[in-house]
């Protein structure tokens, strides 16, 4: 790996202050699991000149409720939030989503933070550079996105825009879902933004200056149920085919209201608002989890490759409001 | 305004296998760069070739060492990041005296537990550190232990049977 | 009866398995035999194109780099069948090809030294699979392959099979009752991909005399195949325990000629040891496999005729590709016993990553082509596989001819009944419910099951030579040319050699893999390792005695055949109070040495069937694993465990997950490899295992000592053709594209669409 030079940050004000005077020249690191493979395969035209290690900041990996509202700091392990009690009891879901991420030790190592920023999985986007030059692409900058022409059976099926790659978090997807948002502190001060504003097309929001601290998740009511599933090829070490999560409210068998969020379907996870509306105030029958998923996917516009991911989707999506 | 300290660290210490190293950062021969992944360091620097570099992008598991009880990728970490840890090799498990086996140990080698063996190191980590944490795992919980452990020999069923083995013998070794 | 052994079928640990516990075991990129540079290759960004010219001076003056060569520098050293492939050339011909080399003093000095190469390329059109290479007008690859097509080559002597002609197909097609026809493909390209990159390492003593370190497979070939590729230098070759190889990593030769050029320019030592990147991307794939022809069978299952084309892609450039269309070709005679045969090959390259040797060796990849056909013809006549394969394959007395070109009547064993066994176990003829009909079908989850069947008659290719020394302390050294790959062959040939000598295994011990000090031997391949090497072991070990009996009947005062020997003492027969230790035998500033030798035999094939079941799920796609169950005759097992570990090899290695997700994926306009990682290159993990039951049966083969055959390499190879064949029956639909990804099996469940209507 080319090299760098390494800060261990001591705040998050150390952080502000870094990025400030260093813009754009740096990266933050949390668990590495991302970006140590995005640098040794140097798909970036970019190499940060500065790493800035967030793992030393002092408790910003706790988990805990405050206020009815579920606190869970940006460098906690996977691993930790995935056999947190606390977790377990009140957002199984978000348990599910970190035990499915890559493998034990990833999990050991991969933080909330990393999950939910690290870079897409498009194989041309992270073609290494050392095997005849790194592709460029509209992510990257210059040139079109090579799978709307190319191998594209990963990519998205909704809302791919000049960029078709998904957005590869399966912790995005649970906490979605479970109606998160994300705290980030930047030199303006901090703000909370829901996890769904979270992503853009080609990213996150963040700005080069500012960081995530934080996730908050408010405590679901008494009467909701929430479930998350994940298809992928292998049953470890691998991302999302497609990925649903889902929160229910009900009374008896009955849905009072409902969240179904997709992941890997799209650049961002997306929200299936009419796969909510057709499910609402209905009684948990397959007939309407069928329609649900049908509705689930409506908007889908599938490249050369990827159409049985709505297969898929629907099942997922007819599984997961089967689950309860 | 806060007063940044941009200042890399100037040296960091590692305890592996029960010794204590003290590492320089740099560029010299006897130094290692910021960029030094913990395997690198252990392998070139340390001269512990006992951990295997596989696919060096965290996918195979070989490179899994225990890090503060803990086992993790040491390809996908950083050494200076390490700065501090009590980190535990392939090398550190037999008694550095005796040479007597740790029982995963002899138990891998009681059911032919590998074939080619470069991966093998990787998972005993693994599979130790499963039985320190849970020291009787039914077969579902060890292999879910080892499922980001690559071995393309396929010694996965012997793996299960050695591991179970070390476990059902409460982790002593035969003498 | 068969004889009682001390240590033959028992499984005893592994000779470094106490090496490979701890990590004391050295692998090639654990070794330091002194201070080396570090050698890095420049890589084409282009499929197809000629280098116009080529910048080295920054790179040239870049801190800590030694050397620089291109095109125009390097030696005129070749490989490829027939020599057509440089070390570096002016033409790239795959993305990821070799451009230019850079040795420095440090891996991080090299690799920055690749970015200041500044090369101008003139790009030419590309061709990325063999119907393209064979148009019109399609751009040619090598100046020497006009039409893109690659021309025989005697690789197993003059008459060297590139087909098989026998009988008459005319009449063949005449006397069928059913016949299928079409073109059918195994052109998935998948990786056997070994966990450890392979890497090298060459130091020139002189002029002439190169020794080269390698994790390879075999130390022989890195001598005595490449000495022919280099003009004959002084090679000597060690290998260091090799992390994986299935065939793959039988030798390097780029590697091997990236660091010996760059070790002859700086004069010092060179590592060049492969990322995982340039292993996925720039080493070895399987070979891409097309059957285009027709099959005519009689009611009763019997094979009539059987003609078509084998259409075999081998990449850019062809390394052993001739020699594995040689063996398809025996291959397929051996599970097919069919009269008439008319069976033409094509070899065609491509612009991608070349193909190499890999276990299955071209069998695999026919019988995997082959296998939708066979399905076919069998469903017409609703005939029972695994009755088919019992009839078909080739029995003692039965003929064929193998790859270099005769006619070779089986001398093996009936397999007939390990396969009923092994039918009996998997429970078959429950779970078989007739061709296109699940198993069972429940919601959407339906099981299926399949079998295939693959045969080797290479268990006995080639010679091997072995020496073993009887030292006065009592031990023995086997001087044989064996690396360890992990088939665990080197422990179980010390376990030949002390069964003969009597002698307790920890006594006995094998020199390194290092061509200085061991005679010539081809190699652990086509399963050969128990039956060639093993017997040149033996037959050494028996040498040996003889000797050791010879000296020692006079001093006891009798003949050599009235003396036996155990744990280094020498006994006259019934009476074991007349005894001398092998150190008196000898004399404690003596040895003896036996010398043992093998020629290949061609006439002992083995055979493997496996059944799978699998549980397809209709509304995602998935396929699951559930039970795979192996059957086969070993004659006498050496060591279970690394026989059984051999056989669940069918999981590794491009083997059976081929047929199910494994494959390379090539952009089909650039010819970027896009799954080279182990993230997007799918591979079976822990928790994913199926049951696995292995069955091996015990008839005695009167060809070796301990009446043995070698088992390990076909695992793989019935696998694919199994697999589609149990989906297809769970679906109800014939399926014959390989891998059956979620897209495939849905299309096939006609939710092709998918859209939301």
């Amino acid at each position: 790996m080319k090299t760098f030079k390494h800060f261990d940050a001591e705040s998050v004000d150390h952080v502000l202050a870094i990025l400030a005077r260093y813009h754009g020249k740096t990266a933050l690191m949390a668990g590495g699991t991302d970006l140590i493979g995005v640098l040794k395969s140097e798909i970036l035209p970019e190499y940060p000149k500065i790493i800035i290690n967030l793992k030393t900041i002092a408790g910003m990996n706790t988990i805990k409720m405050v206020d009815k509202e579920c606190r869970i700091g940006a460098t906690a392990r996977l691993a930790d939030i995935a056999a947190s009690g606390l977790i377990q009891k009140i957002f199984p879901a978000l348990a599910a989503a970190a035990e499915s991420v890559g493998s034990p030790e990833l999990r050991n190592m991969g933080t909330l933070g990393g999950n939910l920023c690290q870079d897409t999985r498009c194989w041309y986007y992270r073609y290494p550079d050392k095997m005849g030059g790194r592709i460029p692409c509209y992510r990257k900058g210059k040139g079109p996105c090579h799978a709307v022409k190319g191998e594209n059976r990963y990519h998205a099926i909704i809302g791919g825009k000049k960029c078709y790659a998904v957005c590869p978090s399966d912790m995005a997807i649970a906490l979605a879902a479970l109606d998160a948002r994300v705290k980030i502190i930047g030199p303006g001060g901090s703000r909370l933004v829901p996890i769904l504003d979270f992503y853009n097309v080609l990213c996150t929001i963040l700005n080069p200056d500012e960081m995530v601290t934080e996730v908050r998740i408010p405590e679901p009511g008494k009467n909701t149920v929430q479930a998350f599933y994940k298809n992928r090829p292998r049953e470890a070490v691998d991302f999302a085919v497609v990925s649903v999560a889902v929160r229910l409210e009900r009374t008896g068998d009955v849905c009072k209201d409902a969240c179904i969020i997709l992941g890997a379907v799209a650049p961002v996870p997306y929200r299936a608002v009419a796969a909510e509306e057709a499910v609402r105030g209905r009684r948990l029958h397959e007939i309407h989890a069928a329609d649900a998923a049908k509705a689930a996917v409506k908007d889908a516009r599938p490249l050369s490759q990827n159409a049985y991911k709505i297969e898929i989707a629907k099942t997922l999506v007819k599984r997961a409001l089967l689950s309860f | 305004m806060i007063q940044t300290k941009n200042r890399q660290k100037k040296a960091i210490t590692l305890t592996v296998n029960g010794n204590l190293h003290k590492l320089n950062i740099g560029d010299q021969p006897h130094e290692i760069s910021p960029s030094y992944t913990l395997a690198q360091t252990l392998r070139e620097t340390l001269g512990l070739t006992g951990t295997k570099v596989g696919c060096d992008q965290g996918a195979c598991g070989s490179c899994t060492v225990i890090m503060d009880g803990k086992p993790v990728l040491s390809c996908m970490t950083l050494a200076i990041e390490c700065h501090g840890s009590k980190i535990t090799t392939i090398e550190g498990l037999a008694d550095s005296i005796t040479g007597k086996l740790h029982p995963v140990q002899d138990s891998f080698v009681k059911h032919s537990a590998f074939q080619c063996g470069f991966c093998t190191p990787g998972i005993i980590m693994a599979s130790k550190s499963l039985l320190d944490r849970d020291p009787s795992p039914d077969p579902h919980h060890v292999k879910e232990a080892l499922s980001g452990h690559y071995c393309r020999c396929i010694s996965h069923y012997q793996v299960v049977e050695a591991v179970m083995d070390a476990a059902d013998k409460g982790g002593q070794a035969d003498e | 009866m068969n004889e009682t052994y001390r240590f033959i079928g028992k499984g005893t640990p592994r000779k470094d398995g106490v090496d490979i516990v701890t990590g004391k075991a050295r692998y090639i990129d654990d070794v330091r035999p002194g201070p080396m540079l570090h050698g890095k290759v420049l890589r084409s960004p282009f499929p197809h194109a000629e280098i116009k010219k080529i910048d080295t001076v920054k790179a040239k003056a870049a801190p800590g780099v030694r050397a620089v060569l291109t095109h125009a520098d390097v030696p005129p050293w070749m490989t490829g069948m027939p020599r057509h492939v440089k070390v570096l050339d002016q033409r790239v011909r795959f993305v990821g090809d070799a451009v230019a080399l850079v040795a420095a003093d440090t891996l991080e000095q090299a690799v920055a030294a690749l970015d200041l190469i500044k090369v101008v390329y003139e790009k030419l059109p590309a061709v990325f699979d063999m119907d393209a290479a064979l148009a019109p007008g399609a751009p040619r690859l090598h100046d020497m392959f006009p039409g893109n097509v690659v021309s025989d080559f005697p690789a197993f002597g003059p008459n060297t099979l590139s087909k098989v002609v026998r009988g008459d197909v005319e009449k063949g097609f005449k006397d069928a009752d059913f016949i299928s026809e079409g073109t059918f493909g195994y052109e998935n390209f998948a990786n056997p991909l070994p966990i450890e990159p392979p890497g090298v390492i060459a130091q020139w003593e002189d002029e002439q005399r190169l020794t080269v370190w390698s994790g390879t497979q075999s130390a022989s070939w890195h001598r005595w195949i490449m000495q022919s590729k280099m003009g004959f230098p002084d090679i000597r070759a060690i290998t260091t325990q090799c992390g994986g190889s299935f065939g793959s990593k039988n030798y390097a030769p780029q590697c091997m000629f990236y660091a010996a050029a760059l070790a002859k320019a700086t004069g010092k030592a060179v590592k060049v040891s492969y990322t995982k990147d340039e292993h996925f991307g720039a080493f070895v794939l399987r070979l891409g496999s097309r059957f285009c022809g027709k099959i005519g069978m009689k009611k009763d299952g019997t094979v009539t005729a059987l003609a078509g084309e084998w259409m075999v892609d081998n990449g850019a450039f062809s390394d052993m590709s001739q020699s594995q269309i040689a063996v398809g070709c025996g291959e397929a005679q051996l599970v097919i016993n069919c009269e008439n045969w008319n069976l033409s090959t094509k070899l065609v390259c491509t612009n991608r990553c070349p193909a190499g040797v890999i276990r299955g060796f071209g069998g695999q990849e026919l019988e995997s082509a082959f296998a939708p056909l066979l399905a076919d013809v069998m469903t017409q006549a609703e005939l029972d596989p695994v009755e088919f394969f019992k009839k078909n394959y080739v029995k003692p007395g039965g003929q064929y001819i193998w790859r270099e070109g005769n006619l070779w009547t089986c001398r093996g064993k009936d397999y007939t009944k390990a396969m009923e066994k092994g039918a009996a176990e998997f429970k078959w003829k429950d779970k078989w419910k007739g061709w296109l009909k699940p198993t069972s079908a429940e919601g959407s989850q339906r099981t299926g099951v399949g079998v295939g069947i693959h045969g080797n008659a290479d268990v006995g290719e080639d010679d091997s030579e072995a020496y073993i020394r009887l030292n006065a302390d009592g031990t023995a050294t086997i001087h044989a040319s064996v690396s360890e790959s992990g088939m665990g062959q080197r422990s179980s040939l010390c376990k030949m050699a002390a069964e003969i000598l009597q002698l307790p295994l920890a006594k006995v011990h094998m020199t390194p893999p290092d061509t200085l000090v061991n005679p010539f031997d081809f190699g652990l391949v086509g399963s050969r390792g128990t039956y060639a090497v093993g017997s040149a072991v033996i037959d050494a070990a028996e040498d040996a005695l003889k000797q050791l009996f010879g000296r020692a009947a006079p001093m006891l005062g009798v003949q050599s055949q009235d003396l036996e020997t155990r744990d280094a003492r020498i006994f006259v027969k019934g009476k074991p109070e007349q005894a001398l230790t092998w150190s008196k035998a000898i004399g404690i500033m003596r040895s003896v040495t036996g010398y043992g030798e093998f020629k290949a035999d061609y006439s002992v094939p083995n055979f493997l069937i496996l059944f799978v079941e699998v549980e397809v799920d209709t509304d995602t796609g998935g396929i699951k694993l559930k039970k795979v169950t192996t059957a086969t005759d070993a004659g006498r097992i050496i060591d279970p465990p690394s026989l059984h570990g051999q056989l669940f090899g069918a999981l590794g290695s491009a083997g059976l997950d081929t047929a199910i997700f494994e494959e390379t994926i090539i952009d089909k306009k650039s010819g970027h490899m896009l799954n080279m990682n182990l993230t997007d290159y799918k591979w079976r993990t822990f928790n994913e295992l199926p049951e696995f039951n292995n069955i091996i049966l015990e008839t005695p083969f009167p060809t070796h000592r301990f009446k043995a055959i070698g088992i390990g390499e076909i695992s793989t190879s019935p696998g694919p053709g199994a697999v589609l064949m149990a989906v297809s029956n769970a679906l109800g639909k014939p399926l014959h594209e390989y891998p059956l990804t979620p897209d495939r099996i849905l299309k096939a469940c006609g939710k092709e669409k998918g859209n939301p209507k």
